[in-house]
């Protein structure tokens, strides 16, 4: 009986832990929020009533309900040219962040009553409704904002309207005065009684009957040439009915002896609403008085021809009742001298006439930029990967004609043959993949997906496996070509960048762009890694002391070495050495089998050699060449004139003297040769007679006599004649010239418009003090001010004169010159969030980060003071509301406090964090340097909130 | 009376095993004979004039024809005769190594580090994740283990997950799994599935295809005795899980089980030839054999069918050798000496290379040569099997 007893109270204590763990099991998943945005249509319900309580008109006449709209018309892409956008305005979050309500949130987050199309409405600033329409919550005040309603202040309000220098540019609009605009856009209501008729659906009518824009958007829409959608909505048609709403309005009224409400008289609204007066059971649900004329006014009802297989069939579609109007229909309405104003239907037709096809091809001038060169076995044929026209030049080295051009997508930047040269694969940087392209029909076979922007390809010797060096990802896809897809991801060091296989093909050279993660102000120590190809795995990490920006690399001939690209930043001493050559050098490293590594400059103690790019050997052995690509030139290193140098150099000469020996590159660079702009990749012909160099900013290839070491020949690859502003400032930024000796370029510490990942120590904020990490010029136009103290306002500031005091030690650029490279600067595109495509859902872990983001309460159910919340500094798009503050991170080293606060904008990509680079990673900012909740209230977080927040983070 | 009869024969019922649960399949000690190492080589410190860095093993991880060694002093390895040690002197980010994993699709071996989270080893290189430079839970690592892309942590405040290839960290805990404690203390992936035992809380299974977690407790919910025998897992304090075959070994400090998927069988020192209910860790070369860690010997169950083993431990305090004693369930059936000359048989890792295998105490490590090997049982001759007379649980109780 004991037994038995036993098992019923063991059952009965089971009960509450097995409840309690339904419960938790249920809480697995669950989201903690679930407001959702619910759409102006719905706002409208309340708001849009007599009395006081109408909010609708004043919005639908401003510019905020134009705000989806204005993403269509060709001003926006210019915008978005100069903003850095590579994407169309209309797919960027950058512009869908300001220009419409809700577009970074997941699909569950919308309601089905919301439209994006509705641009910037009610809930942008106040917050998703679903909690809070309820009319019994909103009457209480407190009870609507614990349901999630806000109200905007100023600073919400600066986030988006905040001067851009992208918008100033081409609008010319003046500045934004807060006072006035608020004017403008103010609709405080007075309350009053609420009238909520009850609509019962109406039995619907045969025939043709009307749907509604929306229902036309769904294919006329941003994703058609003609944007028909946006070009509606953003002329005075879309706004017929609200205007009525108007104190003009009630005026024309009155003089027409019209007593009642204009939005409620059929005489007004006949003209000013598709469709009014014709029977309920003529409308289907989607329709919408509230959106004035309407599609349906010029075309007919559209219930039966809307089917996409209806409207192609021009006979079928006029059937089913499309109408083709022209400038008499307008009449209908547009009597002249109604209201007062005459009609010119033909350029009143011009303004609003969506049937034609529009040019949106913002830049109209496309560079090819060739970067990285490969040449066939018999010396045929040239290929170039051309970055800029996104495509594949295939050259008749002899000739020097141009035999094809094949378009590739995106920024395509190396190219490399299969072994049998059947095929030829071109990395695309921008859109993470490689291109596989048959040699000799030239048609593309397939598109390979790799890790984060690749750069360089190796194949092993069998031509079995492609290896693509990822600086985005900071590893190495091993691709198998037969499978046609990646089979593993190699991890290699930061920024990976140039690879090159040994002769005997059982190793590959990996060069890393940016340095190891290490102590703050430790010198920088960079890695070539090295991958066994016969086991595809890593066999060695060989440590570069003092040396950055690896790129070049190539094996000797002989395979006795490995020389690779570098340059050796002396950014731990204040910027003040430059005469002395103690900002940046830049050389040569020599791997050699045992591991041991020396470093040779290639710079002259007056005449440095900027940004060396690549590094081929010729055929012989006899000598290697090094691209400069700051100063126009190749370098020619005598291979034994090297060598011999180091074997009589001392032990700790050798170690300690040669890597920074400025008198010594005349012993082994036998001549500097010119070529044009910024050369880039190499390759050497097959018979060693010729040397072909991309020129990257001339569209043209440099033909190198190696006899005579000297430019014989340009292939010009077709580029326009035309010099953009654009274009001039990537000459200026990618030149050395404007540095003293040539030392730097813009480029040597922004390669790629990106970081060199480390800190320096300027000389205007005294010498030994105030380090600041390096910071990406990608998309950063709209994100002023400038500087980590934000205080230059302007690209152009930052890039005048106290450059040229600070930085470059010589004259500085002139008027023209600084527009120019502000203007190129500000085209440099911000690529892809690789964590989250535009509208993909979040991961469960990235939603609970949203929510440790966007939250008001911490985890003890206390308000977070406003200016502790990670969104009150870190506000969309952007994520940063470009004001300085003062988040606690000075150190011993600042002389003040105040930062500007950095964007998010792909921030994963720029590593190390905080002004000072202090933080190695985003979960240092907070596990580190936040100890006293200055910068953001985090230390209430759990490990595990703290993950989900940073994995959140990575999406932005 | 008639009551008490009724709880008497419903215990034995109780106590018969569970419907389904395979039999013997044959009289244990009489099918053959299980392979015994009696031939041992022993690596200390000393003996390795420091190519062992340390004696106090945690981890034994076998790869391939390299053998690596988590100690508290260090990260060493031995191939072909050589050892070869990394400390914080040559960038090991820290000297207590917990766990050690391999990646073989990158050949990347990762390193846990007690109190300081954890290493990528590669191409000589130690890459440094801890709970304050990455999204790991906690810098006290206890065990690591590779499941394609991933990378799974045992750390005392849960289970972290790293995917190499997208650079994302996962986390788990009482939050998003069914943890009823965190502190966990191994983890184990094969064949699409990521064991972990969890101090405390039993067995978490995560099936990659369904990406879900599963846990595994003791029904009985009795944390001082087992009361129902294979009714499920044999305790929730446990400390390893390995998963082969579609089989699941666990050990716990109150014994050990295994689960087919279907059947649970659960081992103690009372009924087997584990020396002693103190488990720490298990390995296994199928679903019917293993070799299990205690703190009094280790303990190789060589036949599951016939439920034959042969446990080495020292005899006695002063025993110069181990002996291997050959049982048949808890009775042994005989005893043959070995070389194995560690002083302390606390035995807390072991690994299988090939027919080899390694044992890591806290005095050393020692390699079982398995010359000749052969797994289950190979055929006596008639006439020649033995019997023993006493169990070796016996042998420990006397002794304590």
């Amino acid at each position: 009986m004991r037994v038995f007893a036993m098992k019923r109270s063991a059952v009965l204590l089971l009960i509450p832990g097995i409840v309690v763990l339904i419960l938790s099991i249920r809480s697995f998943g669950a989201k903690n929020t679930e407001r959702v945005y619910v759409g102006e249509k719905v706002c409208r319900q309340c708001h849009h009533q007599s009395g006081g309580r109408n909010q609708f008109n004043p919005w639908r006449l401003s510019a905020h309900a134009k705000g989806w709209a204005a993403l269509a018309m060709p001003e926006a892409g210019k915008i978005a040219e100069l903003s850095g956008v590579a994407v169309e305005p209309f797919k960027s979050p950058i512009c869908l962040g300001c220009h419409t309500t809700a577009s970074d949130v997941e699909d569950w987050e919308r309601d089905e009553t919301f439209r994006l199309q509705d641009g910037v409405q009610c809930e942008l600033c106040h917050g998703p409704g679903s909690e809070y329409i309820d009319p019994a919550v909103m009457e209480d005040p407190d009870a609507a904002r614990a349901a999630g309603l806000r109200m905007p202040d100023e600073a919400d309000c600066m986030v988006c309207h905040r001067e851009k220098g992208s918008h100033v540019a081409v609008l010319n609009v003046k500045k934004f005065d807060y006072g006035e605009a608020l004017k403008e856009i103010g609709h405080a209501g007075t309350g009053g009684p609420l009238e909520i008729p009850e609509t019962k659906p109406a039995e619907p009518s045969e025939g043709p009957r009307y749907v509604g824009p929306v229902a036309c958007a769904a294919c006329h829409d941003q994703s058609t040439p003609r944007h028909e959608y946006s070009k509606w909505r953003y002329s005075k048609h879309a706004q017929a009915y609200a205007i009525l709403g108007t104190e003009q309005a009630r005026d024309i009224a009155r003089q027409e002896g019209l007593r009642s409400d204009p939005q409620q008289t059929k005489q007004c609204l006949s003209c000013h609403v598709t469709g009014y007066g014709e029977p309920a059971g003529r409308f289907t649900e989607t329709y919408d008085m509230a959106q004035g004329v309407q599609c349906e006014s010029c075309h007919g009802p559209g219930s039966e021809y809307m089917a996409e297989a209806v409207m192609r069939d021009p006979v079928a579609s006029h059937q089913a009742g499309l109408q083709k109007p022209d400038a008499a229909n307008c009449r209908g309405c547009h009597t002249d001298g109604i209201h007062g104003h005459s009609f010119d239907p033909d350029s009143m037709w011009a303004k609003i006439d969506h049937s034609r096809w529009e040019d949106r091809t913002y830049s109209s001038v496309e560079y090819k930029t060739p970067f990285n060169l490969a040449i066939t076995s018999d010396g045929s044929r040239l290929f170039a990967a051309c970055e800029a026209s996104n495509s594949l030049m295939v050259v008749n080295p002899k000739t020097r004609q141009i035999l094809k051009e094949i378009s590739i997508n995106d920024q395509p930047h190396f190219v490399a043959l299969s072994p049998d040269e059947s095929k030829v694969f071109v990395s695309n940087r921008g859109s993470d993949n490689i291109s596989v392209i048959d040699t000799r029909t030239y048609r593309i076979l397939s598109t390979i997906q790799v890790g984060d922007e690749p750069h360089e390809i190796a194949m092993n010797p069998e031509g079995t496996r492609l290896y693509v060096t990822n600086a985005g990802s900071y590893d190495v896809s091993v691709v198998d070509l037969q499978a046609g897809k990646e089979i593993k991801r190699l991890a290699a060091s930061r920024g990976t960048w140039g690879v090159d296989r040994s002769r005997d093909g059982t190793k590959l050279y990996v060069t890393n762009n940016l340095p190891r993660y290490g102590k703050f102000r430790e010198t920088s120590k960079s890695e070539v890694t090295v991958i066994d190809t016969r086991t595809s795995t890593v066999e060695k990490r060989y440590t570069v002391v003092g040396a950055n920006l690896l790129q070049g690399v190539a094996a000797s001939p002989s395979d006795d070495f490995t020389l690779f690209t570098l340059i050796r930043t002396k950014n731990l001493v204040p910027m003040t050495r430059t005469i002395q050559g103690w900002i940046m050098t830049n050389g040569i490293g020599i791997l050699w089998p045992d591991g041991r590594i020396d470093q040779l400059l290639l710079d002259r103690w007056d005449d440095y050699f900027a940004d060396p790019t690549d590094i081929v050997f010729s055929k012989d052995g006899k000598y290697a060449f090094v691209s400069g690509g700051g100063v126009q030139q190749i370098a020619v290193v005598d291979i034994e004139k090297m060598k011999a140098l180091l074997r009589n150099a001392p032990e700790k000469e050798r170690r300690e003297i040669l890597p920074n020996h400025l008198g010594v590159s005349n012993e082994y660079v036998v001549k500097r040769i010119d070529v044009g702009r910024s050369p880039r990749g190499m390759v050497v012909s097959p018979d060693n007679k010729y040397l072909y160099v991309a020129d990257g900013l001339d569209d043209a290839i440099s033909v190198v006599d190696l006899t005579q070491l000297a430019q014989v020949a340009i292939i010009d690859l077709g580029g326009p004649d035309t010099l953009t502003t654009a274009r001039y400032g990537e000459r200026i930024f990618h030149n050395a010239a404007a540095t003293f000796g040539r030392q730097f370029s813009c480029h040597s510490c922004h390669p790629d418009g990106g970081i060199d990942g480390i800190t320096y120590d300027i000389e205007p904020d005294g010498l030994g003090f105030n380090p600041v990490d390096n910071r990406s010029l990608r998309g950063i136009n709209d994100t002023a001010p400038f500087k980590w103290e934000g205080t230059n306002p302007t690209l152009k500031r930052q890039c005048g004169p106290r450059l040229a005091a600070f930085f470059t030690r010589i004259d500085p650029f002139n008027a023209d010159q600084a527009e120019a490279l502000d203007r190129y600067i500000v085209t440099i595109t911000m690529p892809p969030n690789r964590y989250r495509d535009i509208g993909e859902d979040l991961t469960p872990t990235q939603r609970r980060g949203k929510q440790i983001f966007e939250r008001m309460y911490d985890n003890s159910g206390n308000l977070i003071p406003k200016n502790k919340r990670c969104n009150y500094c870190h506000r969309p798009p952007y994520h940063t509301d470009r004001k300085t503050h003062n988040v606690g991170s000075a150190s011993w080293l600042d002389t003040h406090g105040t930062f500007d606060t950095p964007h998010l904008t792909n921030i994963y990509m720029s590593p190390p964090y905080l002004h000072d680079g202090r933080a190695s990673s985003l979960e240092e900012i907070w596990t580190l340097y936040n100890p006293n909740d200055t910068h953001g209230m985090t230390n209430d977080l759990t490990k595990a909130e703290l993950n989900d927040l940073i994995e959140y983070l990575k999406t932005l | 009376m008639i009551r008490w009869m009724t709880v008497i024969i419903a215990l034995l019922l109780l106590s018969y095993p569970a419907a389904g649960q395979e039999p013997a399949a044959g009289k244990a000690g009489q099918d053959g004979e299980p392979y015994i190492y009696t031939d041992w080589e022993c690596f200390t410190t000393e003996s390795t004039h420091g190519g062992l860095i340390n004696d106090h093993i945690f981890y034994i991880k076998v790869d391939g024809e390299k053998v690596w060694f988590a100690t508290e002093g260090g990260l060493s390895m031995y191939q072909n005769g050589q050892w070869t040690s990394w400390t914080e002197d040559d960038g090991l980010p820290w000297h207590v190594v917990s766990s050690i994993a391999k990646d073989p699709t990158t050949g990347d071996l990762w390193i846990g580090l007690f109190g300081y989270g954890l290493a990528r080893f590669s191409g000589g290189y130690f890459e440094h994740f801890t709970q304050m430079n990455s999204g790991l839970l906690n810098d006290v690592v206890y065990g690591v283990t590779v499941e394609g892309d991933n990378v799974w942590v045992a750390t005392t405040a849960g289970i972290s997950a790293y995917n190499t290839v997208t650079g994302n960290w996962r986390v788990y805990n009482e939050r998003n799994a069914p943890m009823e404690e965190v502190w966990t203390y191994s983890a184990m992936a094969n064949d699409g599935k990521v064991y972990f035992a969890v101090w405390g809380g039993g067995i978490l299974e995560w099936d990659v295809a369904t990406q879900s977690w599963t846990d595994y407790l003791d029904p009985d919910g009795e944390m001082e005795i087992d009361l129902y025998r294979d009714d499920g897992l044999v305790h929730v304090i446990t400390t390893s899980a390995y998963y082969i075959d579609h089989t699941l070994w666990a050990t716990t400090y109150f014994g050990l089980s295994r689960y087919d998927g279907r059947n649970w069988r659960g081992y103690m020192d009372i009924d087997s030839g584990l020396p002693s209910n103190f488990l720490n860790f298990v390995v296994a070369r199928d679903g019917n054999s293993n070799v299990t860690c205690t703190d009094k010997g280790v303990a190789m169950l060589m036949d599951y069918a016939s439920d034959t083993w042969v446990t080495y431990a020292r005899p006695s305090g002063d025993a110069k050798t181990w002996t291997a004693y050959v049982m048949a369930g808890n009775d042994t059936l005989r005893t043959v000496p070995t070389n194995l000359s560690l002083p302390n048989h606390f035995t807390i890792a072991t690994d299988i290379q090939g027919d080899d295998v390694w044992i890591g105490t806290g005095h050393g490590v020692a390699r079982g040569i398995g010359k000749e090997f052969w797994s289950g049982l190979k055929p006596v001759e008639s006439g020649k099997e033995q019997r023993g007379g006493f169990s070796l649980f016996n042998i420990f109780k006397k002794k304590e």
